[in-house]
């Protein structure tokens, strides 16, 4: 099973086989016979001589019953458990479970900030080492949620520095971070070894100059689409020169210059460094030269790579990359000249993720060169690549687990030639194909039916076509045939997303087949209230639900109220929802917040609004933290 | 509860009952007093659009908000979506992220954060104008708000 939703899954790594953490596999593993004494009654090992709550006892003596080992041992037996929900069934056992679990508990990841205070997440798991939290629904992503909506990262800076001063690893994606929770990092923790920013905003490079100057034991510093604020602070200078422990650098998101002799400096004293992902002001031949002092590297981000063909750059580069022998992962943004390409077959056949997804590049050149990648297992490209590309990659990635296309022109006249023919070929020809994020102009049942046939292992399977409502192209039909086909036949599947012509039908397939169903997108599909009823009703571990623009009112809504608090969070904009049963909703349901939000600009209160006043988006969130006191005028919580 | 439902089959050309689209946010003048008027192509229906459906209807090829769902990252983009803003009778100028914001809508709130009416014009009505590749200063609004993104090299922010 893969460890996506545990807090130990990387947010950069695919979830494929050889990306399993090594703190899955715990440092404390002790040999496996003592294991087994642990979790079996028999004669107690030297290790529970010493004395936890247990009582009062002899290594000598019989072994004390299941259910009153020392914590000692349950800690030790816990630590085999690297997954937060496999911990959280430990911990609903009984109360002495519950203490060794929460006191013991070295990760923890809070997928909504706001389900619970910072100092009660803090005060109940007091070990914690590393932490990851997320704020932001992910419709953020597309912008549609204002700005100052709130998922500020500086209470949980706050509280962390209070409660955990041994913290090492810190992970926050969609939140709003200020340079001043980055200086409070760096002052904070002693050893301080991880900082990953996803997807957040509100900093600057003066708050990263105060990581590279107050994390002396930094290991990883992940930068991945963040919008930072330029200072033209030198913030890569600040790393001292006896600084050498670095394991992971990506800039890839930052927009302004570095220095290039400061950057080549790092990389040359920091022999452990495994990860570079640049950004775009570093030209191709700098990063020539950085491979020739880092030809350890396993994963390389190239940043910007158009240049004119020139021989000499070809030659310089071809020598650098012949020296990459551990190089597995490759991405970069690639308005690149076809013809250097070739500069980088020599690692071609090593590499098993290749991220494209910012690159123009395409043709026959861009072709070899993936045809070239035997052992991929993640490939991110542009439709660009077409389907007579991906009728390549078929045949030759059989290995291939996780493929992403992304659209090149989103709003354009659909001159690619990319179908539904490419995702047939790829689901026939790659039998690890697990995970797909596919836009794409048109769409058969006939092909959703045949990938369904293909690829009943899928987990993941989010299609877009790009004009809402397109039908099936030859039938005229729905899609429901298409989409339905697809949840009957993986039964694995825990992520999806539909599109094109859709009535209530698919709905009512998704909620009776979605039983291992986590997260589920939708926009402009259904017909009536029936639909969000089927999902609602059916889908049993169903925890994200986005909704956009269906005709979904407040009906399904209330009559199954008590499903959100099985959920972790359903948002819905543009639908039919009046504030009535937004109200009625709140009011039935007091561990959920539900939040209501309309046009930014729009301030009046919302208690003098009448029942049928139309709601535009509706968050409902689960939480034991009670309403939160930091919305913006345009959020109000019913 | 009882819950009535009925199966339906959807007609054709069903937008009807999606109720509110995020482009309603960018018609419409705002209480700000900041006029945000976005045609449509044909340029035959007037400004103040009250039946948003109607709208709706007959400007099917309208760019919606947060669709196709792509991350900004991904969309293709001139200059890194960073403009300068400037605004008459304010001497410092600031820089705002076009391809971070959706619409309109979310472009004027960000800029009335950045200029807030205290401190130089009590309020008065503006208009938000922007200069394009050849040079010209253009009313913002009357573009799809996805080739303002793509077209905007700076803004400035006129008293009116």
């Amino acid at each position: 099973r893969k460890q996506k939703d545990n807090d130990t899954a990387s947010l950069s790594t695919p979830s494929s086989p050889d990306a399993l953490p090594a703190a899955a596999a715990s440092p404390r593993a002790p040999p496996a016979r003592a294991s087994r004494r642990v979790a079996s009654p028999g004669p107690a090992t030297a290790r529970a001589a010493p004395m936890g709550r247990g009582g009062a006892r002899d290594g000598a003596a019989a072994a004390p019953p299941w259910h009153s080992l020392p914590d000692e041992v349950l800690e030790h037996a816990f630590s085999f458990l690297p997954a937060a929900a496999d911990r959280g069934a430990a911990a609903a056992v009984c109360h002495g479970w519950l203490g060794a679990e929460r006191r013991s508990r070295r990760r923890l990841a809070v997928a909504n900030c706001y389900a619970a205070a910072p100092r009660d997440a803090v005060d109940r798991f007091p070990s914690v080492r590393a932490a990851e939290v997320k704020g932001k629904p992910h419709f953020a992503d597309f912008g549609l949620v204002p700005p100052a909506w709130g998922a500020e990262a500086a209470p949980w800076v706050a509280a962390a520095a209070d409660g955990w001063p041994l913290l090492e690893e810190l992970s926050f994606k969609r939140m709003v971070v200020t340079d001043e929770c980055l200086e409070m990092i760096a002052s904070s923790f002693r050893n301080f070894q991880v900082l990953r920013l996803v997807s957040c905003e509100g900093f600057s490079t003066a708050g990263l100059a105060a990581i590279t100057e107050g994390c002396r034991n930094l290991r990883e510093l992940d930068l991945q689409e963040n919008y930072i604020e330029d200072c033209s602070s030198h913030w890569l200078s600040y790393f001292p020169e006896s600084f050498t422990s670095l394991e992971t650098l990506n800039f890839s998101c930052l927009e302004g210059e570095v220095n290039f002799a400061v950057l080549e400096r790092l990389v040359s004293r920091c022999r452990n460094l495994k990860t570079l992902k640049l950004n775009n002001a570093i030209p191709l031949d700098k990063v020539a030269s950085l491979l020739r002092k880092a030809p350890q590297l396993v994963e390389l981000g190239t940043g910007k790579f158009s240049a004119e063909y020139h021989s000499d750059l070809f030659a310089k580069l071809e020598a650098a990359f012949a020296g990459c022998k551990s190089l597995r992962r490759l991405s970069g943004a690639w308005d690149a000249v076809p013809d250097y390409l070739p500069a980088f077959y020599c690692v071609c056949e090593g590499l098993t993720s290749l991220n494209l997804s910012y690159a123009t590049v395409r043709g026959p050149e861009l072709i070899k060169f993936i045809s070239r990648c035997k052992n991929l297992q993640q490939l991110w490209v542009m439709d660009l690549i077409e389907d007579h590309g991906l009728a390549v990659v078929a045949g030759s990635c059989s290995k291939l687990q996780e493929l992403r296309v992304f659209p090149s022109d989103p709003f354009g006249a659909g001159q690619v030639l990319l179908t539904e023919r490419g995702l047939v070929d790829v689901s026939a020809s790659c039998p690890m194909l697990e995970s797909v994020l596919y836009f794409c102009g048109q769409m058969t049942n006939e092909a959703l039916i045949t990938i369904a046939k293909n690829r009943p292992n899928f987990t993941c399977f989010r299609l877009c076509i790009l004009e809402p409502r397109t039908p099936d192209y030859v039938t005229r039909e729905s899609l429901d045939a298409g989409f339905s086909a697809i949840v009957e036949s993986c039964k694995g599947l825990r992520r999806l997303s539909v599109s094109g012509l859709l009535t209530d039908l698919v709905f009512k397939s998704i909620g009776a087949n979605g039983n291992c169903l986590e997260m589920l997108s939708i926009a402009f599909a259904g017909n009536s209230d029936l639909g969000l009823h089927y999902i609602l009703s059916g889908c049993k571990t169903l925890k994200k639900l986005e909704i956009r623009d269906c005709p979904f009112g407040n009906k399904p809504l209330l009559a199954n109220a008590a499903k959100l608090e099985t959920m972790r969070s359903l948002w819905m904009s543009s639908c039919s929802l009046t504030l009535g049963a937004c109200r009625q909703l709140a009011e039935k349901m007091p561990r959920l917040t539900v939040e209501i939000m309309n046009d930014p600009g729009r301030t009046c209160p919302v208690e003098s609004l009448p029942d049928d006043s139309p709601v535009e988006t509706l968050y409902v969130y689960r939480t034991i933290a009670g309403p939160r006191s930091d919305t913006p005028d345009y959020v109000q919580i019913v | 509860m009882e819950l009535e439902l009925e199966l339906g089959l959807a007609p054709p050309n069903h937008a009807g009952s999606c109720g509110k689209r995020g482009t309603k946010e960018a018609f419409g003048i705002d209480k700000a007093g900041l006029p945000l008027i976005l045609r449509d192509d044909d340029g035959d229906h007037g400004s103040n659009c009250s039946d948003a459906r109607d709208w709706e209807m007959s400007n099917k090829k309208k760019r919606l908000v947060g669709w196709p769902p792509v991350k900004s990252a991904h969309r293709p983009r001139s200059n890194g979506g960073h403009v300068k803003v400037k605004m008459e009778g304010v001497p410092i100028g600031r820089k705002v992220d076009l391809s971070r914001h959706a619409s309109y809508h979310q472009l004027h709130h960000t800029l009335r954060l950045m200029f807030p009416s205290s401190t130089s014009h009590h309020g008065d009505p503006y208009a938000v104008t922007y200069e394009e590749g050849d040079g010209d200063w253009m009313l913002v609004g009357d573009v799809p708000w996805e080739d303002t993104v793509m077209s905007a090299k700076r803004l400035k922010i006129l008293l009116v």
